[in-house]
């Protein structure tokens, strides 16, 4: 077994308990666990709320074999808290910390899980390049990812795709190719979700305010 | 014409560059407003869809990412101006982009072949994506250029430059600057 001791990094800002991000993480970290991986996990966005959560945080991630990354896709990348906090971890680096912030001498893997609103999950491909490049540029190992487009990360296919990504990742092998199952068609899916928002609104009492301009000129 | 230039930079870095930029918007016709987003209250996207269902087109969070949307929503212009960081953009720059929500529609659209959404603003700005390295590095020019193409396809922004400047003083900072410009003219 490779990694012995895994930490998960909620990147939703909707925290560790309420999001798809802390599922898929959770369900992940249950598989490896499984498999005698020791488990981890934090809320990204809770480090920014003071220097000893930051420390403590870092302090996380330095004693990890393996972090996993969950995040929502953001505007093509991760949300900002996120970033942030990454730029920490790789100043920590840069600081001649190495060692001391990055497990063994450097070596920790990364593990990215992503999740975009839209049903092409291929539209997480640059979030994707970006995490393989913060490995890179901090000598963590970059194990791949799991990227699901909307309404892709229940059912089956999630479930079988996180457990052979945990199998790998725990015996130290390449983390296979998976195609996940289309939720459905994405013509079917704007339709379904035009008719959502507009339901939403009503129950906000905005009905027929949905196109508001209020910064026009 | 007006432009809006965000500044992604944590400190003072890449003012040389940034005052080469906005004589470039000058020269070019542009009324410049630049935005330091260092010095800006602007807590992180709380990812509620509020902007969308609840109050539209305005963010639920009252504080200056109001402002910066409110601009960017006025402007014919977008500069992101950013450290290139693990081939995207800055912290400082992404927490006003995050921000940015509002000024789309939360209707879905076929863009390109992919699903994105509508317009909210009769005419958006168009987009220029300029990321600063310390030195030449073509891996993480490429992502963050593809970064900035799909940024313009979510923002449907009618045209769209990018370009990388090293600060290794291999890059002619006019002249990237001044085609960008022309990239994006009218």
């Amino acid at each position: 077994m490779n990694e012995k001791k895994a930490l998960l990094l909620v990147g939703s800002p909707r925290g560790i308990d309420r999001s798809t991000s802390g599922r898929l993480g959770g369900r992940l970290l249950d598989a490896l666990k499984e498999r005698g991986v020791e488990t981890d996990k934090l809320h990204v966005h809770a480090v920014a709320r003071s220097p000893d959560a930051l420390a403590s945080a870092l302090a996380a991630v330095a004693a990890a074999d393996l972090v996993v990354l969950s995040l929502p896709l953001y505007v093509d990348s991760f949300p900002a808290p996120v970033i942030a906090f990454l730029e920490k971890v790789a100043e920590r680096r840069t600081g001649g910390m190495a060692d001391a912030a990055h497990g063994r001498a450097g070596r920790a893997g990364l593990f990215l899980l992503i999740q975009c609103g839209f049903p092409e999950s291929e539209q997480n491909a640059t979030a994707l390049a970006i995490a393989e490049r913060f490995a890179a540029e901090v000598g963590w190992r970059w194990l791949g990812g799991l990227a699901f487009g909307s309404m892709q990360s229940s059912g089956a296919s999630a479930t079988e795709a996180l457990a052979r990504g945990a199998e790998a990742i725990a015996e130290g092998k390449p983390i296979p190719e998976i195609a996940l199952k289309k939720a459905m068609p994405a013509w079917l899916y704007r339709f379904g979700g035009n008719i959502m928002w507009r339901r939403e609104a009503k129950k906000n009492g905005v009905a027929g305010r949905l196109r508001d301009r209020p910064y026009e000129d | 014409m007006n432009a809006l230039v965000l500044d992604g930079f944590r400190g003072s870095e890449g003012q040389g560059i940034l005052a080469v930029l906005a004589d470039a918007l000058a020269q070019a016709g542009y009324g410049t407003e630049i935005l330091a987003l260092r010095d800006k209250t602007i807590a992180p996207c709380l990812g509620c869809f509020g902007c969308w269902i609840k109050t539209p087109g305005e963010c639920v969070i009252d504080d200056e990412g109001r402002l910066v949307a409110r601009a960017a929503a006025r402007c014919d212009l977008l500069v992101c101006f950013t450290p290139v960081t693990f081939g995207g953009v800055s912290s400082e720059l992404k927490k006003a982009v995050d921000r940015l929500i509002p000024n789309i529609s939360p209707y879905f659209a076929r863009v390109q072949g992919e699903t994105h959404h509508q317009r909210r603003y009769r005419r958006c700005p168009s987009l220029i994506g300029l990321g600063i390295l310390p030195q030449p590095d073509r891996e993480a020019e490429a992502i963050f250029k593809t970064l900035v193409e799909h940024n313009a396809l979510n923002w449907r922004s009618p045209r769209i430059a990018a370009a990388v400047v090293a600060l290794d003083g291999t890059s002619d900072v006019g002249a990237i600057a001044r085609g960008l410009i022309e990239a994006v003219a009218q």
